[in-house]
């Protein structure tokens, strides 16, 4: 038997159905709530029955032709990989170093991972563009951007 | 009903939100033309802007945004065969060949002149149909509005495509699932929190936004590999002459007419949208057609133009009546626009026309200014705007992705969102790769909170039975009908199914489910 893409979601979705449901039993009820017609748990379980059901029903009615496999031939799954550890290091980054140096070593990344690599380019495309960001949110919108903790321990707060 | 016109035009009218117009629709222009993004990636790019304005300013500047984004993917369409979103598919078919035949400018005109009609027209009996259905709609108590809560979801997913009504069922339940994270308001107990302060508001909608919809397509272009694809060049000095003859104006008036009172119609219901609207009138277009203009059709035919464009446009600006009366949105750009609204502290529904008149209003009247913008300022400007899509795609796509991080991260000061945006990004990006659609999810999302207040409410009222649900003539309509649109696609597909004994199609990925309007 070959798996489907709607095999693959319908399966992925009855285990997080089944998850949910099973934490929705553990969500916190007050005192009384149980006699109560509608409380905190009563929609998460109605959810991850419906959920549930509606998985069984796509597994049901999959299409099984070839043509809706799941092919991951084409796509550039490692550049997407980087991209996105790019945007978890952005966000470390803005706590550490301030959002100015962050946006640079951002933008510079990205750039040099879509294949730029005109150290020219990647700097007249981030520096500028970093900084009139910069000007603009903290000078003329008068947006407070920390420094970074870096910049914090260094030369105090 | 006057004074409320008068304030909206007082308000639409200021400096400021003229401007905001403006700006929008160029935004919007200049976001449609990148293949790839759609009016609701557009629009969720705004939303972090829009948080600085007043409410008013905000949805005009996102209102702009949305036609600037139809508008831009029809040229697009037109001068590339590369439509940015999916209702202007369907200009590609007669836009392209007329680009061709070296008419761009002809074609261009066209598409500005039927798209303006479309929306102009749409805007009248917006004017008219949304207060009447407001005033209707106060009428309601709350088992109606989780009635038609249930009936928006049901119809999103019943026209989300052939075979795909399951899996946006699903996606539906699974964005119901995301809102129940976070603090329970009624009880004040936390939820699928697991222990972190940074869920106990649960997630905010701007994050699921951005995430879903500016982030994953931008990343999926990556994904396909089309950053390395160059951008077709648009040769501007082919473009043409952008007049249109007497004879030619007269040839097509009928069929904008006609398209653009279909589109609006089509439009106002919940759940189909402009995509459906521009396929279903050309389709009627075609139909209407004699033999020998039939023929015409996708070789250039001037009919075949301007009915998709003026029936998309009118459905736009059909949308907003489910979504400013009844607070149900009808297409995924509306709901992220619905989000925002709830975000500013505004509910949309029967009570915006009463309460935040000048909202109402501004943002019927701010239409008409939009279309006026696009035809004045926007058609004459389309050789210049589209000379920014020379800026390479390895220099864009990461502007792109940052507007979108630091978008959400100004709003919330917190690193954990840009985490939690890079996860729901890759789990985007892989239920797009098994085809489900997004928009039902945020809807889900969305209307989740809502609808479980009204659920609690009814239930409360009729001492914990069902039977509100029948008992109600008005509920019960609204669930039938909800009931209706749910089965009768599936019905249909089955019968045909069973007549021709061929296994299920899939169908084009509507409205819903890709870069909608």
């Amino acid at each position: 038997m070959t798996l489907s893409k709607d095999h693959i979601g319908g399966l992925v979705f009855l285990a997080l159905s089944a998850t949910y449901g099973y934490y929705a039993g553990h969500i916190a009820l007050l005192p009384g709530d149980e006699f109560e017609p509608f409380h905190a748990q009563s929609l998460p379980n109605a959810l991850a029955i419906l959920g549930a059901l509606l998985s069984i029903v796509l597994l049901l009615t999959a299409n099984r032709s070839l043509s809706s496999t799941l092919s991951l031939t084409g796509y550039d799954f490692r550049l997407v990989t980087q991209l996105l550890v790019l945007v978890v290091a952005f966000a470390l980054a803005l706590d550490w170093v301030g959002f100015f140096i962050a946006t640079i070593f951002f933008l510079i990344g990205g750039y040099w991972l879509l294949g730029e690599r005109r150290i020219k380019t990647l700097l007249v495309a981030s520096v500028p563009f970093a900084g009139g960001i910069w000007f603009v949110l903290t000078q003329l919108l008068d947006i407070y951007l920390a420094p970074g903790q870096l910049f914090t321990h260094l030369f105090g707060g | 009903m006057l004074d409320g016109i008068i304030t909206g035009l007082t308000t639409a009218v200021m400096p400021f939100n003229l401007l905001m117009v403006v700006v929008g629709c160029f935004a919007g222009t200049f976001i449609g033309m990148l293949p790839g993004l759609g009016p609701i990636s557009a629009v969720a790019l705004m939303i972090p802007i829009t948080y600085g304005l007043d409410p008013s300013s905000g949805i005009i500047l996102m209102a702009g945004v949305y036609y600037g984004a139809v508008f831009g993917g029809s040229t697009s369409s037109i001068l590339i065969n590369a439509p940015g979103c999916a209702s202007t598919v369907v200009t590609s078919f007669d836009g392209y060949p007329l680009a061709q035949q070296k008419q761009a400018g002809k074609a261009l005109a066209l598409a500005a002149y039927s798209s303006f009609t479309g929306g102009t027209i749409g805007a009248i009996v917006l004017l008219f149909a949304a207060p009447a259905l407001a005033s209707v709609s106060l009428s309601f108590q709350s088992s109606d509005y989780f009635a038609l809560m249930i009936l928006g979801l049901t119809a999103v997913a019943a026209f989300s495509g052939k075979g795909q009504v399951i899996k946006a069922l699903i996606m539906t339940v699974f964005g119901l699932m995301i809102a129940t994270i976070g603090t329970d308001v009624t009880s004040g107990t936390t939820r699928f929190t697991f222990g972190n302060v940074n869920l106990i508001d649960g997630i905010s909608f701007l994050l699921l936004a951005m995430a879903t919809f500016a982030l994953a397509e931008v990343v999926m272009t990556v994904l396909k590999g089309q950053h390395r694809e160059k951008e077709e060049a648009m040769d501007m000095s082919q473009l043409g002459s952008m007049k249109l003859s007497k004879e030619e104006i007269l040839h097509v008036a009928p069929t904008i007419g006609r398209s653009s009172i279909f589109g609006f119609l089509v439009g106002v219901l919940p759940g189909a949208g402009a995509t459906i609207a521009s396929f279903l009138a050309y389709g009627l277009e075609r139909n209407l057609a004699s033999a020998k203009e039939k023929l015409k059709f996708g070789k250039g035919a001037l009919r075949g133009l301007a009915a998709p464009e003026s029936a998309n446009n009118a459905a736009s600006t059909g949308s907003f009546v489910p979504l400013l009366t009844l607070g149900i949105p009808g297409s995924g750009t509306t709901a992220i626009m619905l989000g925002a609204l709830i975000a500013y502290g505004i509910q949309p529904g029967p009570r915006l026309f009463i309460d935040n008149p000048d909202v109402f209003w501004s943002v019927i009247i701010s239409m008409y200014f939009g279309n006026l913008v696009l035809l004045i300022l926007n058609l004459p400007l389309i050789p210049y705007i589209s000379r920014l899509l020379a800026i390479p795609r390895p220099i864009l796509i990461p502007l792109i992705l940052f507007f979108s991080v630091t978008g959400v991260y100004l709003v919330s000061f917190n690193s954990f969102d840009i985490h939690m945006m890079a996860l729901i990004t890759a789990i985007a990006i892989f239920l797009k790769l098994l085809e489900f659609p997004m928009a039902p999810m945020l809807l889900g999302f969305i209307l989740g909170g809502l609808m479980e207040n009204n659920l609690s409410r009814a239930l409360t009222i009729s001492d914990g039975s069902f039977a509100f649900l029948w008992e109600r003539p008005l509920t019960l309509g609204i669930v039938s009908v909800a009931l209706i649109v749910l089965i009768i696609p599936p019905l249909i597909e089955l019968l045909r199914r069973s007549k021709t004994k061929e296994p299920l199609p899939r169908g084009p990925e509507t409205s819903i489910s890709e870069g909608e309007g």
